[in-house]
């Protein structure tokens, strides 16, 4: 087990590396530039070959290709030239507020998905099977940014229950940071839940449907047994590795849903260094999300391969 | 030395100013009540608080609550003094020496002096945007800690308009930081607020500065300066981009005022009691230009052809939802170089005057590309009418649509690609005559005439209306510069937009402006 964690953990490397060359030799190959963004549409040539120097963007390609590695090597992702600030100091502020919303995302997707699929199985073809998977269908295909704008004219202007946006940090006000995130949370999940819903219904009818299924039931075991002790361990191998790929999406999907929200995650980060062009911040911003994509990735494939020995032996 | 007809003009500019203050109220009331925490609905986020290097609104709309300047503009954007007392101009008008009013410290205590002033304007010269508004100066010098002189190559009229220019104001820092490198600059001024918290895309959060030392010349505030004072104890500006979003906040009373309320919401808003518009009726002029550059808008025929057959109603209509007025002037009605000379080359709407241009000049269907972005919406509705007018008359209209920053740099590096930039000048209009033509006028980046030579007719207006040291010159010159804008079709002005707002009731003192001003603002029980 050590060894293929080890061994997965180092194919994670180059990857990296090819994240950040990648990102770096697209960002060149765009044009506009931060000087433009910041001068705006009516700065003379002079202004705006005078702020590029400032802002070191005359340099050679070579040059900042050398200086961005030589940098990230230490530890250092540069500063954003937008912000002004160190971007691992940024990026390091920022990313907490991002992973607990796609924790919270994560959770409501675990239980609402798993328990509306394993319920619509149990009653297949009934009318609450048929009222899951319409709820599951209308989750995949209401768009966020419109359920997020409904949600706050309902929750927030009309019944007054929950802020229109904005973030509290989990450990200074944990209520605050729940009213705050949940409207988020909700609308980034709910295509996940839909998509979550469908896969465990599926799944759970097909393993069911098995002989080892129909003996625990014909030895007398109870039906909550059945579910949970028989079935659900072998629903949850896809559903582990389904959970690693969501995972991911809440956390690199969530540039509307924080646009819509006012939430300073990841996302509105990046969207925000894209949209001024600013190279440090999208570079050291990619890498970031990269390595923790590749990490989740090590971690389910772990999982995976601790729920089904079989992948440890391939 | 000084002269006596200088000093009274500098006079008459401060009268001026006094005159033209902010309805709000007089000295004696400026606060109705005192405390509180206000809340601002903001469209556009907010990167960096760093003015001398941002031409943003949404960086000048916090910073200039936070920063002040040596001179600014009053509430008619006419130039005013804020953190000079007096300004003296000598008799050869080389150099203008300026009186720092007394008491004045910074947001760190620091006593603001003219070796503050001088290191503000030293490092503007060095990373300013704008630094082209002190292309006229040979030196500055600081007498002594109250004075600070600064001297030009030769006359220039228009020289106090540029350094009292909004658009990237040259705001005043204290002296240790005139080394910051670009958007590194710590938020230390001598406004009436001081910054608590900045948390880029979400808020920035500004405290009353108990020691700030108000400008005493004026009963009130005008434009950026005046009487100024901080009513409530804080200010957070929050970041609220979607209009839908911004809205509710306003309703459910989370923020006392928002800005950019779109068209299409104010009737509903209408009916609620809670809730007060406001609007600024002039707040952008929307335009586009051509590429003289490439075929065929290097024909005059052809871009006079492409003028002739645009209906600007239509374009306005659609890209504000209704809430628009034509305007046949590169100035806003009511400034001082308010002009329609040219106006007969304006919302022409002549299809078969389209085509016999067409016609004359020899047009065979090459492609006229219209360089827009989606991501400022309105832009992108006139580039789709105005392909559509351009269709209807038999040219090859295409649609290049790239994200904003694409778009910008493809139309300031490239001269190839693309034959008309849709943009908006918003703050560029309003500070006056010369300001608002310069971006046609050599060197540019936004005007791409052939061998990158302006008009020398247009060149010729332009050359007085910067230099002429009399206004009634200066302003016939904007007007025979305005009308060969029209008739060499160098940009084409659609018309222009108000600034729509709103504020929940209990807000108090708030008067709309090109900025939003957090001052004498307060909060009613």
């Amino acid at each position: 087990m050590l060894a293929y964690t080890l061994r997965r953990i180092a194919q994670a490397v180059p990857i990296l590396l090819l994240v950040s060359l990648i990102s770096f030799g697209i960002m060149q190959l765009v044009p506009g530039d931060p000087a433009a963004v910041l001068a705006g549409p009516n700065a003379t040539p002079d202004e705006l070959i005078k702020l590029r120097q400032t802002l070191g963007l005359d340099k050679s390609l070579l040059s900042q290709i050398m200086i961005f590695y030589g940098n990230l090597f230490q530890g250092d992702l540069g500063y954003s030239i937008i912000l002004g600030e160190p971007v691992l100091k940024v990026v390091l502020e920022r990313s907490p507020i991002s992973i607990s919303l796609a924790l919270y995302s994560l959770a409501l997707t675990v239980i609402l998905g798993l328990s509306i699929g394993v319920i619509a199985a149990m009653k297949h073809n009934r009318w609450i099977d048929q009222a899951a998977m319409t709820f599951a269908l209308i989750g995949v295909s209401v768009p966020n940014f419109w359920l997020g704008l409904v949600m706050i004219v309902l929750f927030s202007v009309h019944l007054g229950w929950l802020p229109t946006g904005g973030y509290v940090p989990f450990f200074e006000d944990p209520v605050g940071w729940f009213l705050a995130a949940t409207m988020p949370a909700l609308s980034l999940a709910m295509m996940q839940i839909g998509l979550l819903a469908r896969l465990t219904r599926s799944t759970m009818l097909e393993v069911l449907g098995q002989d080892y299924i129909r003996t625990a039931r014909a030895k007398g075991a109870s039906e909550p047994r059945v579910i949970i002790k028989h079935a659900m361990s072998n629903v949850l191998i896809p559903v582990v590795t389904v959970l690693g790929m969501i995972l991911s999406v809440l956390l690199s999907g969530s540039v509307i849903v924080e646009t819509i929200f006012a939430v300073p995650g990841i996302g509105a980060l990046l969207g925000n260094a894209i949209l001024g062009r600013d190279y440090p911040m999208i570079q050291g911003g990619l890498i970031f999300v990269a390595a923790v994509l590749l990490i989740l990735n090590i971690v389910v494939d772990v999982l995976y391969a601790w729920l089904d020995p079989r992948v440890r032996v391939q | 030395m000084t002269h006596r007809n200088s000093k009274n003009r500098l006079r008459g500019l401060l009268v001026a100013g006094a005159m033209a203050v902010a309805a709000g109220p007089a000295h004696a009331e400026l606060c109705g009540q005192v405390g509180g925490d206000l809340v601002l609905g903001m469209e556009a986020k907010l990167g960096t608080l760093d003015q001398h290097v941002n031409a943003a609104n949404a960086t000048r709309n916090v910073a200039m609550n936070i920063f002040e300047t040596l001179m600014t503009r009053d509430e008619n954007m006419a130039p005013i003094l804020d953190l000079a007392e007096s300004l003296d101009v000598s008799e050869d008008k080389l150099s203008y020496t300026f009186k720092l009013r007394p008491g004045v410290k910074f947001h760190n205590g620091k006593p603001l002096t003219s070796a503050d002033v001088a290191a503000s304007f030293d490092r503007y010269n060095r990373i300013g945007v704008d630094r082209s508004a002190l292309g006229s100066v040979d030196r500055w010098e600081t007498p002594d800690d109250a004075t600070f002189v600064i001297f030009l190559k030769e006359p220039q009229a228009s020289f106090l308009e540029s350094i009292s220019a909004s658009t990237v104001p040259i705001v005043i820092v204290p002296s240790e930081q005139a080394s910051a490198e670009a958007t590194r600059l710590e938020p230390i001024g001598t406004g009436p607020f001081q910054l608590e918290e900045f948390v880029a895309d979400s808020h920035v959060k500004l405290k009353r500065y108990e020691d700030y030392k108000p400008n005493e010349t004026l009963d009130a505030m005008s434009g950026f300066a005046g009487r100024k004072q901080a009513c409530v104890d804080t200010v957070t500006f929050r970041t609220l981009a979607e209009p839908g979003a911004r809205l509710a906040a306003l309703e459910t009373g989370e923020v006392h005022i928002v800005e950019d309320v779109p068209t299409l919401s104010k009737e509903r808003l209408v009916g609620n009691e809670d809730i007060v518009q406001t609007q600024l009726k002039h707040a952008a002029l929307w335009l586009n230009y051509p590429n003289l550059s490439e075929p065929p808008t290097d024909n005059l025929k052809v871009r006079q052809a492409i003028q002739a057959a645009m209906n600007l109603d239509e374009i306005m209509d659609a890209m504000s939802d209704g809430s628009y007025s034509l305007n046949p002037s590169f100035q806003f009605p009511g400034q001082t170089y308010y002009t329609e000379a040219g106006s007969q080359y304006y919302n022409q709407n002549d299809p078969e005057k389209a085509k016999a241009l067409l016609k004359e000049a020899g047009y065979n269907g090459e492609a006229v590309k219209l360089l827009t972005t989606r991501d400022i919406p309105r832009l992108y509705t006139a580039a789709v009418v105005m392909s559509e007018q351009l269709k209807a008359v038999g040219i090859n209209a295409e649609l290049v649509v790239l994200d904003w920053p694409t778009a910008l740099g493809m139309s300031v590096n490239e001269t190839e690609g693309w034959n008309f930039f849709f943009t908006g000048w918003i703050t560029v209009t309003a500070q006056g005559g010369a300001q608002s033509l310069r971006n046609l006028a050599d060197p540019s980046n936004v005007h791409k005439p052939k061998d990158n030579k302006s008009d020398a007719e247009f060149m010729k207006q332009f050359q007085i209306l910067s230099t002429s040291p009399d206004l009634e010159e200066r302003k016939a010159a904007f007007a025979k510069a305005q009308e060969r804008v029209f008739e060499q079709v160098m940009a084409i002005p659609f018309g222009v937009t108000p600034k729509n707002q709103a504020t929940r009731a209990n807000v108090k003192g708030y008067v709309p402006f090109f900025n939003t001003r957090v001052s004498n603002v307060w909060l009613a029980e």
